[in-house]
């Protein structure tokens, strides 16, 4: 973390404290009211402002004169540059002609920022034409000088000092004023750049921990899709041996026998939809679902799902009704469509108490797509659920004592193949009055990707 | 950072009042632009835009100079208390030769406190200022307040923060000058320390101080007259 130096800690010259547009304005009214002329100078010597008022035909003409141009430039200088106090007292500097400045330094937050010349103009108790002033030429017209004079404020020395006052307080509001805007503005923009840079700062972290966490989540799915087929392979011989040996392969069995290597092979297959479901997931988290794509009727495909979970919910003592109606064929992949089916309706099964119904109803929606409901009156699911019991190991109940079994794959199932269909899924729930998940196809999956990657032989009447 | 001008003889020195919003940062300058002498200070420059508050802070230069002609600047600054205002914290934050902590008391303010002390040594830290080595004031603020905690909390705080704790009333002006005072005292003695303020620039603490509180009204204060310092 690196800030850049802030203008805080710097000094600023008089020309970025004053809009010297408007400050000329005030100071050129100023003058004209007083009718004496006014300059500004920084620190550095810069003319900021000058305003002549009156005194142009008398200058012109000592300017005029080799002696009175060299007289003038050295006032000038003097009034430019002679060294000024720190405190805030005028100083009056006389001119050869007679006439006066004073010179007043900008004080500021204990610096001295410039110097205000008020001037020139003729002090009052001193109206005449100096000597030093008659022997710049041999042909001084003395006449024309006074003429010119004439026209310079008279002004006695108590009234300058108290005009250049008031026009120092005045100044001392102006350099205020425009350091405090000063200031605001350029706090502004570096509070607005640090933020900035804290946001970038912030944003890089985010980017990292996201490609971590995306390469840990690629490994994962590597992992288990890797494990899923590393345990099927001895899952198949425990489930092939099971069945030789109830085949009577093995010899003849007791009862019991062959009771327990039921059992086995129950579990066995059990185990093996767990870990087909992980391997169907990895294969949709590596994006590497490929759809067989066939006519399929789905009232077909809703009574079969319905039949596979029939003994379970007779168990349970649900009732089960299965309405079709008469949908149109879809172009599907039908063991993939079947394998949504059933995981609805086993949740359906798996989440309504006994005594309640599981309903599996079909609708033929406009712009040739059709819905399946699998609707149940279950436990149901809260609003804040809601919205992730799609998400793959998604569970409502996360507990480890939790009432209901499962891997929470199955949903995750069902949108990555409805969605692969150029379907969607939705789940409508009332907790403790039951749920509806509904599964919306299009008739022909056209335009959707996995469909364009699946071989064109494949799809068939 | 302090700012040294050999050739034009000065030391600028960056003061910051720090602490939680409401705390009492800017009544505590306001209270010393009472106290102070306006010949020996600047206005006090207030940075509120009422409607959106986008910007907050005050700043008040005091200005002396030292028997050896050198100028002495202090700008004292407050940062904006308000959480969203981190960056300018920070920025104000920059180059602080002392920081006065100012600290509300009341008990029902402690977590925000706790908070802020952290928030600003994590931006001393981003202005490479170290607060073990940089002059550092607690101010108890508020101690009138029925909920302010007490003396043995205090002394619990001070163990906590190895800094010293001025009790203050800035409301009431109570505290403030002290908290400047003590906080000038090792600001002076830390520049001393780094520069040599004694053997390089003539500057004595007793003038150092005594150039400014000699210019504060110290009535009702707990401080000695300065006036024999001049």
């Amino acid at each position: 973390m690196s800030l850049s130096a802030s203008f805080l800690n710097q000094r600023l010259p008089l020309a970025d404290l004053l809009d010297l547009r408007s400050f000329a304005e005030v100071c050129h009214s100023f003058a004209e009211l007083y009718r004496v002329g006014l300059k500004v100078f920084d620190e550095a010597g810069n003319k900021l402002v000058d305003v002549k008022v009156g005194n142009a035909d008398f200058c012109g003409y000592i300017w005029s004169k080799p002696l009175g141009r060299e007289g003038c430039i050295a006032t000038v200088g003097r009034v430019k540059s002679d060294p000024v106090g720190e405190e805030s007292e005028p100083t009056v500097i006389h001119c050869f002609s007679g006439c006066r400045y004073v010179v007043q330094p900008i004080l500021y937050e204990g610096d001295v920022m410039g110097r205000v010349v008020f001037g020139p103009f003729v002090p009052e108790d001193a109206p005449d034409i100096p000597t030093t002033l008659k022997s710049i030429a041999e042909d001084f017209d003395e006449k024309s000088a006074r003429l010119f004079q004439a026209k310079i404020r008279q002004v006695p020395m108590g009234t300058a000092e108290k005009i250049l006052k008031h026009f120092m307080d005045l100044l001392d509001v102006m350099i205020f004023t425009g350091h405090k805007n000063l200031i605001a503005a350029k706090l502004h923009i570096e509070a607005v750049q640090e933020s900035y840079r804290e946001l970038q700062d912030k944003n890089a972290k985010l980017e990292d921990s996201y490609q971590k966490l995306k390469e840990l989540d690629r490994l994962k799915s590597n992992f288990l899709a890797t494990m899923s087929h590393e345990l099927r392979t001895p899952l198949t011989s425990v489930i092939g041996y099971s069945e030789m040996m109830l085949e009577g392969l093995g010899g003849p069995l007791t009862a019991e026998q062959r009771e327990y290597l039921g059992i086995i092979m129950e579990k066995g297959e059990n185990l093996l939809q767990l870990i087909t479901s992980i391997l169907d997931i990895s294969k949709i988290e590596a994006g590497r679902v490929r759809l067989v794509l066939s006519e399929v009727e789905p009232a077909v495909l809703m009574r079969d799902a319905v039949a596979t979970l029939l003994p379970l919910a007779r168990k349970k003592g649900l009732k089960v009704s299965c309405e079709p109606g008469s949908l149109p064929r879809v172009v599907a992949d039908r063991d993939k469509l079947r394998q949504c089916l059933v995981n609805l309706c086993s949740n359906a099964v798996k989440f309504t108490p006994a005594g309640g119904s599981v309903t599996v109803r079909g609708e033929t929606l406009v712009g040739d797509r059709l819905a399946m409901h699998v609707a149940d009156t279950g436990i149901g699911i809260s609003a804040e659920h809601l919205s992730k019991v799609f998400d793959v190991f998604y569970q409502v109940d996360g507990s480890s004592t939790r009432e209901y079994g499962g891997a929470g794959l199955g949903l995750a199932i069902v949108k990555s193949f409805v969605e692969a269909h150029g379907g969607e899924v939705k789940a409508e729930s009332v907790p403790n009055g039951g749920s509806t998940f509904t599964l919306i196809l299009p008739l022909r999956p056209a335009g959707a990707p996995a469909v364009q990657a699946a071989p064109p032989a494949a799809v068939s009447g | 950072m302090v700012q040294f001008n050999e050739e034009s003889r000065e030391i600028a020195v960056k003061v910051v009042y720090y602490g939680p919003a409401l705390s009492g940062k800017t009544t505590n300058l306001q209270a010393l632009f009472q106290k102070i002498d306006g010949k020996v200070r600047g206005r006090l420059m207030t940075l509120d835009t009422k409607d959106d508050r986008t910007l907050f802070f005050d700043m008040m230069p005091v200005f002396f100079k030292t028997r050896a002609g050198v100028k002495v600047k202090l700008k004292l600054y407050t940062v904006p208390g308000q959480v969203m205002h981190e960056s300018t914290r920070r920025i104000v934050l920059q180059g602080s030769d002392a920081v006065a902590f100012v600290a509300d008391s009341r008990r029902s303010e402690a977590a925000s406190t706790v908070a802020y002390w952290r928030n600003m040594l994590a931006n001393l830290e981003a202005n490479g200022l170290d607060y073990r080595t940089l002059p550092l004031v607690v101010q108890a603020n508020k101690r009138d307040l029925p909920d302010a905690c007490g003396e043995e909390e205090l002394a619990n705080l001070l163990a906590e923060v190895q800094a010293p704790v001025e009790p203050a009333v800035a409301i009431r002006g109570e505290g403030v000058v002290e908290t400047l005072h003590t906080l000038l005292q090792l600001c002076y003695r830390s520049l001393d320390r780094t520069f040599g303020l004694e053997s390089n620039w003539q500057i004595t603490e007793r003038e150092f101080l005594g150039q400014i509180f000699s210019h504060v009204d110290l009535r009702g204060t707990r401080l000695p007259s300065e006036a024999e310092a001049r």
